[in-house]
């Protein structure tokens, strides 16, 4: 319960983190943190205008995949406490709910008809199936690390002991962080802020969502990232009490906004042919994280 | 002793079935063949049903000509096949009837059919319960005979014709494999009874028999490299046929491998970790050809292989766990497999019958020429939809329980003290999640391009929603699919029962270890529902808070292009075009087209095209058969048609024969 508010919470700031850092770094002053929150509000109460193509899957499917992340997020755990749904294995439920979402926003894009909304949808399943080894082999090592298949106890039971341990978190952070990255086309995959419809992959994808619709789509993005921020910040937390954990909590979700920003105001796109090879890299990240447990656990020699 | 009756009389109520649509007018045909079906499949899933919840059936039939005692035994692996074999059939059968009403006027052809499909319904459950070696056989060769017969039901079309025969000759290869198989086996034994089987592989060494039988169950099931025949068969036969071969004629090749299993007796490890890594690459294989086919049913078939393998990862870790004795691992692997059979049986056939009704509507199988599809028949596009959802393995449906199960079975196989296996596992763990990603890849794109947008080409005909015969058994395949997806715990306590009685000789009885992991499936079940709901909810506040009156319909929008058309649409080659590039080595593109010449002031009209080759098929079969008719080709000589020449070989023959017994040669 207490991830599920704490998530909700930080997804009101956290892109206003971000956009507030590329305005520092670009030399602006920029908008308060709170400003695409009210902007999403805004969004709420206007009217839509919907394509003519379209049919009841343009209708349904930003609900859908907004319910898909709110499903998702409700298998977090915070620390010690577990997440609302819990269960041996819950991380397979989470990765394959969030797909149900993706499923449902890529063929919302096919459903307009257009030239360009289907390139975006072609990269999004591309890029969003190359990610998936990553992730599946970064929880796989750590349950064979932590001997158990739930979020809750996997992070629970994940110490920092030995210097191999300290480069698994570092390494498994990173692999969260790209795939936080990729999965809500941020940087180095996909640039927000570009204005050719042939470059884009997630804004091209909503060209023709309007009004709620379209709120509740940026929303989904903001509650995505604040998510994977909470997971990477359950693998710092082991057991501390909730004094520490949420002011923790806080710190990491803000520097991996920061870092977010950050990156985005001083690194290029990556050429498009190249992403996939990049993603792909990815998992071999993630096969070095499988060695690194495999040396803890004393079988690799 | 009753249901020994019952069994009888099935066999009874087919052959009355056969000459009531002999005799009967062709209107009424289809419903008479259902009405047969429907009665085999009472008569024979009453004897299943009770195998499940009590004891085991076996009935001897003695004194047979030539063969002597046949055995024919009813366990719980048998029950669980025929119940999917019965479902399948009743759904397809109900389908078939509404999908065959555009041919009434062929009147031989479908009293040929329909026979045959009585026959292929009978001989598939039989299958599953003779266990004498020939009859066994007999029933095998009766099973794909009479479905290579529905398979050609349009055999003016030369290349229906050529895919039969495609499908006939590597039938016949597994029945080849299979003979030596049983010939090895009675030889060794002097029985022909399948017991022998077990007596075989306690005595002998178990791999290389093993291996005889997977190659022709293999064949059967469609693990790479026997896969080839199914891209071929599928496309060519009438939807529903498509939709029961893949939905249970595979699966019977699954249950041979299965039955074959259960006689193992060592060399479980080495089994075990070469169908695992086989079938990751079966998955593999198979979603990736998927990916990039324009004819949908041969779309579906290559996916029915990457199915294949996903049961075929389940059977590996059972296997797995029995060389280590790990009870979860047994119970996970196995059941998972067994589950993923009952659901690929549903949400194939799902697939396949609303793939025939959009064929029969439009008259192609080519994806880019459809489009918009979703306007015209809202409930086939719907149909699709759910299936695309399931067989992707995507909650809250039946797909992402078996593919839950068969993850949690790895992830108990990989704490294990082996290092080999848990590399093993981890990379098949990270294979299965590609194959899910890919499928997801797959499904948006042929729903996408097949549903969705506006109609890309003219029709001869305004498609519209097909006859209610037709929607009415994939609505209940839906409802069964749900069933599954919200109650996992029911169907999976049958699959460990099956299991547990399967393997006596492993005792499992400490089946209270797996009670975390049966409550965690349960409430799998109940996130299902509750996701549902949440859906439900989140639309409900969005039609709340919706500002109606604001509310517009304009064109797509078309960054700043007025004149958008419906060819300018993204097209589903295009989708799935970067993921070909990228595994080009594995999906070879071939393109056909005149390149234009210098000298070419006015360029002509030409063509272009593309197309995409089976790697297995084009480098490693093809290059064999080719050589194989290169030799066969020398001989061409002796067919030169004229009668003279043969009435010279035959005397040739004779005269060989003569001296042959003359020096006790012969």
């Amino acid at each position: 319960m207490i991830s599920f508010i704490l998530i909700v919470l930080v997804s009101f700031f956290f892109t206003g983190i971000v956009i507030r850092t590329k305005s520092i770094a670009s030399g602006r002053k920029g908008p308060g943190i709170f400003q695409p929150m009210k902007d999403i509000f805004r969004l709420f109460k206007k009217g839509a205008v919907y394509s003519q193509t379209t049919s009841f899957i343009f209708q349904i499917a930003p609900s859908i995949y907004f319910a898909s992340v709110i499903m998702a997020i409700l298998v977090i755990p915070f620390g010690q406490y577990k997440g609302i749904i819990s269960f041996e294995g819950d991380f397979v439920f989470f990765a394959y709910v969030l797909a149900i979402g993706k499923f449902f926003s890529i063929i919302s894009a096919l459903d307009t008809g257009s030239s360009f909304e289907g390139m975006g949808a072609s990269r999004e399943a591309l890029y969003s199936m190359l990610a998936e080894p990553a992730f599946f082999l970064l929880m796989g090592s750590l349950a064979l690390l932590t001997g158990y298949t739930s979020f809750h106890e996997i992070f629970m039971t994940f110490h920092f002991g030995s210097y191999i341990s300290y480069a698994l978190g570092v390494m498994a952070t990173f692999v969260l962080v790209m795939i936080a990255m990729i999965e809500n086309s941020r940087m180095p995959i996909d640039d927000p802020k570009t204005h050719l419809e042939l470059t884009m992959i997630h804004e091209v994808m909503i060209l023709d969502n309007s009004g709620f619709d379209l709120g509740l789509i940026l929303h989904a993005t903001n509650l995505k990232f604040a998510m994977y921020g909470a997971l990477i910040a359950n693998l710092y937390f082991g057991s501390l009490p909730l004094y520490y954990s949420i002011p923790i909590f806080l710190v990491i979700q803000s520097l991996f906004a920061v870092s977010v920003g950050l990156l985005e105001s001083f690194t290029a796109r990556y050429r498009m042919s190249h992403n996939a090879q990049f993603i792909f890299t990815l998992s071999s990240v993630s096969l070095l994280i499988f060695f690194g447990v495999l040396m803890i656990l004393g079988k690799l020699i | 002793m009753v249901d020994s009756q019952l069994l009888f009389i099935s066999i009874l109520a087919t052959v009355i079935g056969w000459l009531a649509i002999y005799f009967s007018p062709s209107r009424f045909k289809g419903k008479i063949t259902s009405g047969f079906v429907f009665i085999n499949a009472i008569l024979t899933s009453i004897p299943a049903i009770h195998v499940l919840t009590s004891d085991n059936i076996e009935i001897l039939l003695s004194g047979v000509l030539l063969i002597g005692e046949i055995p024919i035994r009813i366990d719980s692996l048998s029950a669980w096949f025929i119940l999917i074999i019965n479902l399948t059939s009743i759904t397809g059968v109900v389908y078939g009837l509404g999908y065959m009403k555009s041919y009434s006027d062929q009147k031989s052809n479908l009293t040929l059919h329909w026979i045959q499909y009585l026959l292929f319904h009978s001989s598939m459950l039989w299958v599953c319960m003779v266990q004498n070696s020939i009859v066994f056989l007999i029933v095998w060769e009766l099973m794909s005979l009479s479905s290579l017969m529905l398979v050609i039901f349009d055999h003016q079309n030369n290349k229906t014709l050529k895919a039969g025969l495609n499908y006939l000759v590597q039938m016949h290869i597994g029945v080849a494999v299979l003979t030596v198989a049983f010939i090895w086996v009675y030889f060794s034994t002097g029985s022909l009874d399948f017991s022998a089987i077990a007596q075989f592989f306690s005595t002998y060494s178990n791999i290389w028999l093993f291996l005889l039988f997977f190659i022709g169950f293999g064949i059967k099931a469609g693990f790479v490299p026997f896969h080839s025949w199914l891209p071929h068969a599928h496309p060519a036969a009438p939807s529903h046929i498509s939709g029961v071969m893949s939905g249970v004629i595979v699966k019977v090749g699954i249950y041979g491998i299965f039955r074959m299993i259960t006689f193992l007796n060592s060399d479980y490890l080495i089994i075990g970790e070469s169908i695992l890594a086989l079938s990751v690459l079966t998955g593999l294989y198979g979603i990736i050809n998927s990916a990039v086919h324009r004819d949908f049913k041969r779309m579906l078939a290559y996916c029915t292989i990457e199915n294949v393998g996903i049961v075929g990862i389940g059977i590996g870790l059972g296997l797995i766990g029995l060389g280590k004795g790990n009870t979860i691992m047994i119970l996970l692997g196995f059941g998972g497999a067994l589950l993923h059979t009952l659901n690929h049986s549903l949400f194939k056939s799902l697939l396949f019958f609303s793939a025939g009704s959009i064929y029969q509507q439009t008259h192609t199988r080519d994806m880019e020429k459809l489009g918009g599809l979703i306007h015209k028949m809202p409930q086939t596009a719907f149909f699709f939809l759910i299936g695309a959802l399931a067989i992707g393995g995507l909650p809250p449906f039946n797909g992402f329980i078996s593919e839950f199960i068969i993850y949690k079975g790895m992830l108990e196989g990989i704490n294990s003290s082996n290092i080999y296996h848990v590399i093993l596992i981890i990379i098949s763990f990270s294979g299965l999640s590609i194959i899910g990603g890919l499928s997801i890849l797959v499904f948006t794109k042929s729903f996408g391009t097949i549903f969705l947008g506006s109609q890309r080409t003219e029709l001869h005909a305004e498609p519209n929603e097909v006859s209610f015969s037709m929607r009415l058994p994939q609505y209940i395949i839906i409802a069964i699919m749900l069933g599954i997806g919200i109650f996992p715990a029911f169907f999976f306590s049958y699959t460990s029962q099956i299991i547990i009685a399967s393997f006596p000789k492993f005792a499992i009885n400490n089946i209270d270890t797996l009670n975390p992991f049966i409550h965690s499936l349960s409430t799998v079940g109940i996130y299902a529902a509750v996701f549902l709901i949440l859906i439900v909810l989140v639309y409900f506040i969005r039609s709340l808070f919706m500002n109606k009156n604001l509310t517009q319909k304009s064109p797509t929008w078309g960054c700043g292009y007025v004149a958008p058309r419906a060819s300018m649409q993204y097209t589903g080659k295009s989708y799935s075009k970067t993921l070909g590039k990228l595994l080009g080595f594995i999906v070879t593109e071939k393109k056909k087209y005149t390149e234009l010449e210098s000298n070419e002031v006015f360029p002509e009209k030409r063509t272009h095209s593309a197309y995409y080759t089976d790697f297995f098929e084009s480098r490693i079969i093809e290059k064999i058969t080719n050589q194989i008719q290169y030799f066969m080709n020398l001989f061409q000589f002796v067919q030169n048609g004229s009668t003279q020449m043969y009435i010279i070989y035959g005397l040739f023959f004779i005269v060989l024969i003569f001296l042959g017994t003359l020096f006790n040669i012969i």
